[in-house]
């Protein structure tokens, strides 16, 4: 009988990038400690009203994280949405740390360096 | 006599709606007693689509409380039209009313997002009718591209399985296969680099036919469609429509008839395309004979 296994399930998140047209875009999985640290950064970031600034259709159009149980955090630029089932809140980023933080976790080669640098040098 | 609100906004997401009854529904429909008729070409200017905020749709759900206004109506930048009915809301301000913290909005979920989007969106839609220069269609109407498909978005913006699984290519050849279809996949001759020379005969083999020479004109048969290359990194299509302009769909994103710039496509060789610099060819899908996969 296995013992070692915990009762409580880890939570899988797996994370993205949306750049792509027709290719599909480049997605990862991230460890429960890796996507619960940036859930805490996300709680850190102060509260938003304003509407996060449309990304062009081509080219980089954010990163983002999702969990097993139905939420996203989507960064673009200075914001960050956080959707749940049945609600939606935004909080302003405007040093793109949780943003940064997404994309510096996808393994190295995964997403075009040249884009990345495009964006946020 | 209840009422329901529907804020018409949105072209692919659902619009953002609330129902009223009792006093309030009294009081809004007070606001909105048509007053004088509108003259000359504020009726057509007020019942002309435009993108964005579109106006409210006001539907009386019951047995109609006020019989001077049809069941259902659209109040726009103090106007009213619908059936039998063209003239100047009672309360010209309703909207901004209605978008007041004392007003109905309150109801809508989500609505200081809304209200954030209204509040540039409003005077934008208020002064842009009031700009508009309606033209006569000429007669008969010239069809630039007859057999090109017509542009509507919101059959693919369904933030679900349609959007989310098909991409440019599917949008472009008008085929959804639920896959994110790849040039030549389902021929078995799928490309090897991200390169016009790679991918274009990767889509031939899936029937598409290369005319380098179409020079944005319509085919006889079929319609066009335009590829493009961000070197070594990714391809996108675009699609010409019956209107003769040029639509797209990036990714698993949502269908747009803009470029990089936000301006509609005339040519997708002059658009802004951000990363896709190459452009590498026009193509011609011809209906029923493309396999895509």
């Amino acid at each position: 009988m296995d013992t070692s296994r915990s009762t409580k399930e880890d939570r899988i998140f797996t994370a993205g990038v949306s750049v792509f047209s027709g290719r599909p875009d480049p997605a990862w999985t991230l460890d429960e400690e890796t996507g619960s640290r940036l859930q805490q950064l996300f709680e850190t970031l102060e509260s938003s009203e304003e509407p996060a600034t449309p990304a062009p259709p081509l080219g980089y159009r954010g990163a983002f994280l999702r969990d097993d149980s139905g939420h996203e955090w989507l960064a673009y630029r200075s914001v960050v949405t956080h959707t749940a089932p049945n609600r939606s809140e935004a909080r302003r980023d405007p040093g793109r740390k949780f943003e940064r933080a997404l994309v510096d976790s996808a393994p190295q080669g995964l997403v075009p360096p040249g884009l990345l640098a495009q964006e946020f040098d | 006599m209840p009422v329901k609100i529907t804020i018409d906004i949105f072209s692919g997401r659902p619009n953002p709606e609330v129902e009223i009854s009792g006093k309030e529904a009294q009081d809004m429909l007070e606001r909105l007693k048509p007053g004088a008729p509108l003259a000359g070409e504020e009726a057509e200017r007020a019942a002309t689509p435009i993108l964005g905020y579109r106006g409210l749709i006001v539907e009386q759900t019951g047995t109609p409380a006020v019989k001077e206004l049809p069941a259902r109506f659209r109040a726009t930048a103090g106007s009213l039209v619908g059936r039998g009915l063209a003239h100047k809301a009672a309360d010209p301000d309703f909207e901004q009313f209605f978008f007041s913290t004392k007003g109905a909005s309150s109801k809508v979920k989500e609505v200081t997002k809304i209200r954030a989007l209204i509040k540039e969106e409003l005077p934008r839609a208020i002064d842009l009718r009031k700009k508009l220069v309606l033209q006569l269609p000429p007669f008969p109407i010239k069809l630039l591209c007859a057999c090109a498909p017509l542009y509507e978005p919101a059959w693919w913006n369904d933030s679900g399985q349609k959007q989310f699984n098909n991409n440019c290519y599917n949008y472009a050849s008008n085929y959804r296969t639920d896959t994110f279809a790849q040039p030549g996949r389902a021929a078995g001759a799928m490309y090897t680099a991200l390169t016009c020379a790679s991918v274009l005969p990767a889509a031939v083999a899936d029937a598409l036919e290369d005319t380098p020479g179409a020079n944005n004109k319509c085919p006889a048969e079929g319609h066009l469609v335009a590829l493009v290359i961000a070197p070594n990194i990714d391809f996108h299509w675009f699609r010409k429509g019956r209107n003769g302009l040029w639509t797209h769909k990036p990714g698993g994103t949502a269908v747009t008839n803009v470029d990089n710039s936000g301006h509609l496509i005339t040519d997708p060789r002059t658009a802004n395309r951000g990363m896709y610099t190459d452009f590498c060819t026009f193509m011609v899908v011809k209906h029923g004979h493309i396999k895509i996969n």
